[in-house]
């Protein structure tokens, strides 16, 4: 309907595919480019870095040595007070030798690796049953569990922040760092619970149900039905909600810095370097290197699970 | 009821029993527990005390409030219209098969699966004052600025930037969820619109969006329910855009803390949403 035939209309066609992926992909390229470019060269508009400068990504991953930091003579006296108790000496002391500058990358990704991979799992399994249950059993209150499903799920983190917050404060456990992890550990599977089930609710109805029928005939209990059929046909789209899951629970801020905020060893990706910028330690290369690097695991994640997703086949049950 | 159904319905109660649980627990109840929060004065570090109705008067005679409203209202308008048309000229450009359609597909859809964090410091760049490409392209090369201004810095550009953040993010999600309806039309029915004598024009007027109407009004639904909540998006790129949600983070977390007044500000919010969702589950939602 484009006129595709004419030549002209080719080159509309192939100027507006153009444009559109260069909309889409130019703040990526940004990313990339200015992480592996020399602070001379920022300002330059061109995408393409004049030399290549991989400080950044070495630093990250922990392939440079970190510098010594000297102890200013200031604070030295303070310390050579006998007068001074010695924990509050020792606390003094690493304030100024821990090394400011340096960014815990890698500690980062597997805390943000933890907190995803653990949820997803738990909202996998929790969402296979439940979505089986309404999906194939039938029992009264089922409607209403289907709606309540689909309106949990769009309601938003924002509404819930002070109730959760208020409530694990009442409970103990937002004052404890084990207590704020376990927290928000349990806000990750339910926020991906609903979309898992969503997502598996659908695909199930899809399944014939005479395959499981047969599986009973032979002899199995609906549990091993479950087990033997209809997991095992599930399992592309299985693979992709615990991606789903895990893509959400990676992407994930606004929980991460209500609850651990004041922890920094337990901080996420999303959190460690939304800190990372607004500290004085700012630097274009690294942020952008650190952006890229989180990007990474996504992208990789996306392109698996990409060929399940294509031709709308979730059916507006998306997330976003 | 029979054994066998009893049976069927036991199994299917133990099944869903632990969603239950932890959506009733953490999502219920906590929205519940929020009406309640809403009428105490809420100190952060969980200590209450009865005031009744002073949090919404409070909320209802400031300013910021209005403020937000109006932000949230133009952002929602903003993001709501540019993603329901880019998604619309995307279905409508990339519905016949061509060489390289996957290739294209997967770059379209990567600003949706991106994590909002990395993402937004490319933006940050492309946008800054003094190394960024777009003042560059709009002062030095295009000459339609006189000087570089930091539009994120600016609250009144940055909400704009923000929008355009959005459309940049979501239109992948209505590209999909349109074209979808897209590929289901008929090829009769065009090859009857082109023998009435209509022209590619006419035949999308008069064959295409009829047939989108419906799908046209989840995708506008959708991004209403989705964009009223929007945090992330908006925070980390700018902080200074304050919508409801930012404002309400605003006064859990920050400054002068006051959780009973955030707590105020999401009950009203969950009233609006929840007539959209009312909306989207009597009339869109088939399960």
């Amino acid at each position: 309907m484009l006129g595709k035939r004419t030549l002209t209309g080719r080159i509309g066609f192939a100027l507006a595919i153009l444009l559109l992926v260069s909309f889409s992909l130019l703040p990526f390229a940004q990313i990339l480019s200015t992480s592996l470019k020399h602070q001379y060269d920022w300002g330059n508009p061109s995408l393409i870095p004049q030399t290549i400068n991989l400080d950044a990504y070495k630093e990250l991953l922990g392939l440079t040595e970190a510098k010594k930091v000297e102890i200013p003579a200031a604070i030295q006296k303070i310390l050579n007070n006998p007068k001074l108790p010695k924990d509050k000496k020792e606390a003094i002391a690493a304030k100024y030798t821990s090394n400011e500058n340096l960014f815990p990358f890698g500690k980062y990704m597997l805390n943000s690796v933890i907190f995803s991979v653990g949820a997803a799992t738990f909202s996998l399994i929790f969402s296979v049953m439940g979505a089986y249950s309404i999906s194939r059993l039938r029992f009264k209150g089922q409607v209403v569990i289907q709606r309540s499903v689909l309106f949990v799920y769009m309601v938003g983190g924002v509404l819930l922040m002070v109730p959760l917050y208020q409530m694990a404060m009442n409970i103990g456990l937002a004052s404890s760092l084990w207590g704020s992890a376990f927290c928000l550990f349990l806000i990750y599977i339910v926020q991906t619970l609903p979309v898992g089930m969503y997502m598996l609710g659908n695909y199930f109805r899809g399944i014939p149900f005479a395959l499981e029928e047969a599986a009973m005939m032979d002899g199995c209990s609906r549990k091993e039905a479950i087990i033997k059929v209809v997991l095992p046909l599930s399992l592309p789209m299985l693979a992709t909600v615990f991606i789903y899951c895990f893509i959400i629970g990676w992407n994930e801020y606004l929980f991460a810095s209500v609850f651990l905020k004041q922890y920094p060893e337990f901080h996420t990706l999303p959190l460690a370097l939304q800190e990372l910028f607004v500290s004085k330690n700012a630097i274009w290369d690294r942020i952008m290197a650190a952006s890229m690097l989180t990007l990474a695991p996504i992208v990789i994640c996306f392109l698996f699970a990409s060929r399940f997703m294509k031709g709308g086949k979730t059916d507006g049950g998306v997330k976003g | 009821m029979t054994p066998l159904e009893r049976a069927e319905a036991k199994f299917g109660w133990k099944l869903v029993a632990p969603t239950i649980l932890i959506l009733g627990l953490l999502i219920l109840y906590p929205l519940m527990y929020n009406v309640y929060l809403s009428f105490f004065d809420v100190q952060l570090n969980g200590y209450k005390t009865f005031v009744g109705l002073e949090n919404y008067i409070k909320l209802l005679t400031n300013t910021d409030y209005y403020s937000a409203i109006g932000t949230t209202s133009l952002y929602l308008l903003g993001t709501v219209v540019g993603t329901t048309l880019l998604g619309l000229a995307m279905a409508l450009l990339l519905k016949d098969p061509f060489k390289g359609r996957g290739l294209v597909n997967a770059a379209i859809m990567l600003p949706y699966v991106a994590p909002v964090i990395s993402v937004v410091f490319g933006w940050q760049f492309l946008f800054d004052p003094i190394s960024g490409v777009v003042n560059y392209l709009f002062v030095d090369v295009l000459g339609i600025w006189s000087e570089r201004t930091n539009l994120i810095g600016n609250p009144d550009s940055a909400l704009w930037v923000v929008v355009l953040f959005d459309i940049w993010k979501h239109a992948p999600i209505a590209y999909l969820l349109i074209l979808s309806k897209l590929v289901s039309v008929s090829r009769d029915q065009y090859e009857a619109a082109a023998i009435d004598g209509y022209g590619p024009i006419g035949r999308f007027f008069h064959v295409t969006l009829p047939e989108l109407y419906f799908v046209l009004a989840t995708v506008v639904l959708l991004r209403l329910i989705w964009n009223l909540n929007r945090f992330e998006d908006v925070y980390l790129l700018a902080p200074n855009v304050q919508t409801l949600p930012i404002f309400t983070y605003y006064q859990a977390f920050t400054g002068v803390i006051d959780q009973g007044l955030a707590a105020a500000t999401s009950v009203i919010q969950l009233a609006v949403l929840s007539v959209f969702i009312w909306f989207y589950i009597k009339k869109i939602m088939k399960w």
